[in-house]
């Protein structure tokens, strides 16, 4: 029983979030482990994860922002 | 996170990118296929825990996640004939799915077949399958929206008429493709992972990038220190 309640609720959660919230996670996940795999200190880390945070996100904003505008424009 | 100074290296050495360290990366072929297996592993092997629990956390709650949204069927191998997974190029970045996955596609690859365990990361039933009779009638217990009238009676097989792919998609709607794409790119980055642990990280250490002169990376295991 608590399973398919736990099942309905995923179910309404994914049909409200917007699509480009599920994206967010993977940016940061993808972000993390691009910096952890290219150096080894945790300070260090912590620094790249955020500067290919930012340079992904930015690339990605760009990619929406065309998108969005040929679509607008179609 | 590079190897304790007081412990002799037991294999292939690397510099550590930050701070010029040792890492010593033992036997990196073994490594690369713990971290293959399940992420993060490889590393803990290396005695780089930090760095291989941030890896198998991470990874693993992307996968679980995946899994979890996915309704736990969107991880599977099939590459019969008119439909290929191409998703599962990626997810074969993890073992620990892949290997089940492979399992199970080659399970129910012929006539009157069964899956293990219930069917987890099993493919879809194409239409006109034939499955063994105690599957099918496992199929219409557990599964929502299949019933008797889903087979067909081939003794002593039932053969399916539905399929399952859409079934599957009809029911779970966009967790289908949401499930995907969280467990495919854990299963890409994982591949990342894989050469971290094989080759230590990519990044060159301080003294071999450009503004510094280029000295040769030495390896420990020939020197017996």
């Amino acid at each position: 029983m608590n399973d398919v309640l736990l099942g309905l609720l995923v179910a309404q959660l994914a049909d409200k979030v917007p699509g480009i919230f599920y994206g967010l996670p993977l940016l940061a996940l993808a972000s993390l482990i691009f910096a952890a795999t290219h150096h080894e200190d945790p300070a260090a880390i912590g620094l790249a994860t955020v500067h290919w945070a930012v340079w992904l996100g930015g690339v990605l904003g760009v990619v929406l922002a065309i998108v969005l505008l040929l679509g607008w424009i179609a | 996170m590079a190897a304790a100074p007081d412990r002799k290296p037991q294999g292939f050495v690397v510099t550590s990118p930050d701070d010029g360290t040792p890492i010593d990366l033992r036997n990196p072929f073994l490594a690369a296929v713990l971290s293959w297996l399940v992420p993060g592993l490889g590393q803990c092997y290396q005695r780089r825990t930090t760095k291989g629990g941030l890896f198998m956390g991470t990874l693993l709650a992307a996968l679980v996640i995946g899994l979890w949204v996915g309704g736990g069927r969107v991880v599977y191998a099939s590459w019969r004939g008119g439909e290929s997974r191409l998703a599962f190029l990626g997810q074969a970045g993890i073992g620990v799915v892949a290997i089940p996955a492979v399992i199970q596609s080659l399970r129910l690859h012929g006539d009157g077949k069964e899956p293990l365990a219930g069917g987890w990361f099993a493919p879809p039933l194409k239409p006109g399958q034939l499955v063994s009779t105690a599957y099918a009638a496992r199929l219409m217990r557990s599964e929502p929206g299949v019933d008797a009238e889903d087979f067909f009676d081939k003794p002593p097989y039932k053969q399916f008429r539905g399929d399952q792919l859409s079934m599957w998609q009809r029911r779970l709607g966009r967790r289908f493709d949401v499930g995907t794409l969280y467990t495919v790119l854990a299963g890409m980055l994982n591949v990342l992972v894989v050469l971290d642990a094989f080759a230590g990280p990519m990044r060159a250490p301080p003294e071999s990038r450009p503004q510094a002169a280029a000295p040769e990376r030495e390896s420990l295991q020939g020197k017996g220190t």
